[in-house]
């Protein structure tokens, strides 16, 4: 019988990891504390406040998107919910998000259009010296930018997100160690239904920038941590995703060439770009009615 | 061979979270051969019925309510017999219901004790939160050496330079709009840092498992390795890295999976003064070098959410006091 030299070794080495494997499911039983007294079987917690069970939530909030491109959005809204448990809960957030400011990426489009708008009006006619340059920068933009840029812009009009809260995390804190607050940790998957605001599709586009208003759909999922001022009201920060495509800038970007990767001269659906739409929402939250339940 | 060194390292990786844990896992039934002191027990699990303010643990109760009756029948008896009338008489059971009023803490006993400790702490950039143009990712490191339980000072090195990422969407704003935005790419920053650990915590998991957490901010002063990403004349232009003055303020949490072991996600802004690429082309001389740059610097922030681990070492402490 022909053996690997290497085979005692192999061997060896094969044994001490089945060895150490049984070694470590040993040593993890011996993690477990298993109790004969009268705590055994008892929670984790005891008397703990069940500031969400069988209680109906109403939370103002204010919502502020990020990572934004041409324009922020303020969106004035609330999230209502009735929390069937402590930990489910099901219910809706919505907003108006009529508030906008434009980002410096904007003000700087809008600045250098402006100049070239400026230096337009004295070139009349096409013929004169220095005039040029300006004419072909015009041409070159004049399915992309109107005399606004602000006027073009797509925004969120309004936002309602079904959804289901999970609270899965039930804490607290401590401040300075002087201030103590009860906090909860939440996720909110649901489906997001937006009404927006976008240029409208054109072709030719030369001087068209008319508006139009749609509706879409897309998958969201908020991230919440709740801390509790009293028995009925808690301060609320979130994070939320809400990730669909749209044309932020109103620009033909896409619908021409390999792969529709290059301009078209036209505004379709194929200038929509995928983005990860992403927004912090302070909130204030009342709970009714206002005194909660306390577990055993 | 190397299967088998596959196996030990399965088996080293099994090894280092059941060995870490340090949170007890109450109300598991008894079994043979794992018994417990359930006065010990019962003092653990009652911390935390009692840090919730209101709970008081049903095993303590009835643990110290038995013990009393026991001990004081038979010194009450003793004092009896010397001196009837000094008898003091006493409903036990009444007693021994009557609710106790004593000082509880929020938080009883901080799961981890931080001073005297080092903590490493590698991460990664995981986003830029403020630069929708260019994104800064890329690893970084931290040693922070806590002279109080609460106060930090430290020192932390950041790498970027192959992670930078100038996005599609500028691109497609030069075509569209025929504007250029200046661009800026960073090679690396190192700061040092005081950081302050403003609020400790717990949560419980769905009721069963508890785990802590602690939230920290942090300040400091270092450098930032910058240069400007040539779009308005990328023909002729072609920038060199330099280093800027950067301050830094963060935000950060950690939660604990051991004593010694953490998640740590900081949020951090690094404000630097930054020269960037001019907008205007010399027309005589584009390749003059003094003509690359605007004339004045502008503040410019970089807000990066950074998710890491926590290490702290030793990896072991005492208490100054019993629970």
């Amino acid at each position: 019988m022909i053996r690997n030299p290497r085979f005692k070794t192999r061997l060896l080495t094969a044994i001490t990891a089945g060895l150490a494997l049984l070694g470590v499911s040993e040593h993890s039983q011996a993690q477990e504390l298993y109790l004969t007294g009268p705590l055994a079987g008892a929670p984790a917690v005891r008397k703990l406040r069940l500031y969400r069970k069988t209680r109906f939530e109403i939370a103002p909030a204010v919502s502020f998107t990020l990572l934004d491109e041409y324009q922020r959005t303020i969106i004035l809204g609330a999230r209502m919910q009735f929390n069937f448990t402590d930990w489910l809960a099901v219910g809706a957030w919505g907003g108006w998000g009529g508030l906008r400011l434009p980002t410096a990426l904007t003000d700087n489009i809008q600045a250098v259009n402006k100049q070239r708008l400026t230096s337009q009006a004295a070139c009349s006619d096409p013929n004169t010296p220095g005039c040029n340059g300006v004419n072909l920068t015009k041409r070159l933009t004049e399915v992309n930018l109107s005399r606004n840029l602000e006027d073009q812009l797509g925004g969120i009009d309004w936002v309602v997100t079904p959804q289901v809260t999970f609270t899965p995390l039930r804490g607290k804190l401590a401040l300075f160690q002087s201030i103590y607050m009860d906090t909860d940790f939440y996720i909110s998957p649901g489906l997001g239904i937006v009404g927006l605001k976008e240029r409208k599709d054109c072709d030719p586009c030369a001087g068209q920038f008319s508006m139009v208003s749609r509706t879409t759909f897309a998958p969201t999922i908020a991230l919440g941590l709740s801390f509790y001022v009293n028995k009925w009201s808690a301060l609320g920060f979130e994070y939320r995703a809400l990730p669909f495509a749209w044309n932020g800038g109103g620009f033909d970007t896409a619908g021409g060439g390999k792969d529709n990767a290059f301009p078209d001269n036209k505004i379709t659906s194929a200038d929509q770009r995928f983005r990860f739409n992403q927004m912090m929402t302070v909130s204030w939250n009342f709970y009714l009615p206002t005194q909660y339940k306390v577990s055993e | 061979m190397k299967k088998s060194c596959i196996g030990l390292l399965i088996a080293a990786l099994g090894a280092i979270p059941t060995t870490g844990f340090a949170q007890v896992k109450v109300g598991a039934k008894a079994e043979a051969g794992a018994t417990l002191d359930a006065d010990a027990a019962g003092a653990e699990a009652g911390a935390d019925a009692k840090a919730e303010g209101e709970g008081e643990g049903e095993g303590d109760a009835s643990a110290a309510g038995e013990g009393d009756l026991g001990a004081e029948g038979e010194g009450v008896g003793d004092i009896c017999k010397i001196d009837p009338a000094a008898c003091p008489v006493l409903d036990m059971k009444k007693e021994a219901a009557r609710p106790i009023k004593e000082s509880i803490y929020a938080v009883q006993q901080l799961y981890v004790m931080r001073a005297r400790r080092f903590e490493f702490n590698p991460w990664w950039n995981v986003k830029s939160l403020n630069d929708q143009f260019v994104q800064h990712t890329g690893p970084g490191i931290g040693i922070n050496y806590y002279i109080t339980n609460v106060l930090a000072i430290g020192a932390n090195f950041r790498y970027y330079s192959p992670f930078n990422g100038d996005s599609k969407f500028n691109g497609q704003v030069r075509r569209a709009a025929r504007v250029a935005v200046p661009l800026t790419e960073y090679e690396w920053g190192a700061s040092l840092d005081f950081s302050y650990v403003f609020a400790n915590g717990k949560f419980a998991g769905f009721g069963d498992f508890i785990f802590e957490y602690d939230a920290y901010v942090l300040g400091g002063v270092g450098a930032l390795s910058t240069r400007p990403i040539a779009v308005i004349d990328p023909d002729n232009r072609n920038f060199e890295y330099k280093p800027k003055l950067a301050f830094d303020v963060g935000i950060g949490l950690r939660i604990f999976f051991t004593r010694w072991f953490a998640l740590n996600v900081a949020v951090k802004d690094y404000g630097y003064p930054e020269k960037l690429e001019s907008l205007t082309v010399h027309e005589v001389n584009p390749g003059d070098q003094s003509t690359w740059l605007s004339k004045s610097s502008s503040l410019t922030q970089n807000v990066e959410l950074q998710t890491g681990f926590s290490i702290f070492v030793p990896f072991s402490f005492d208490y100054r006091l019993p629970k």
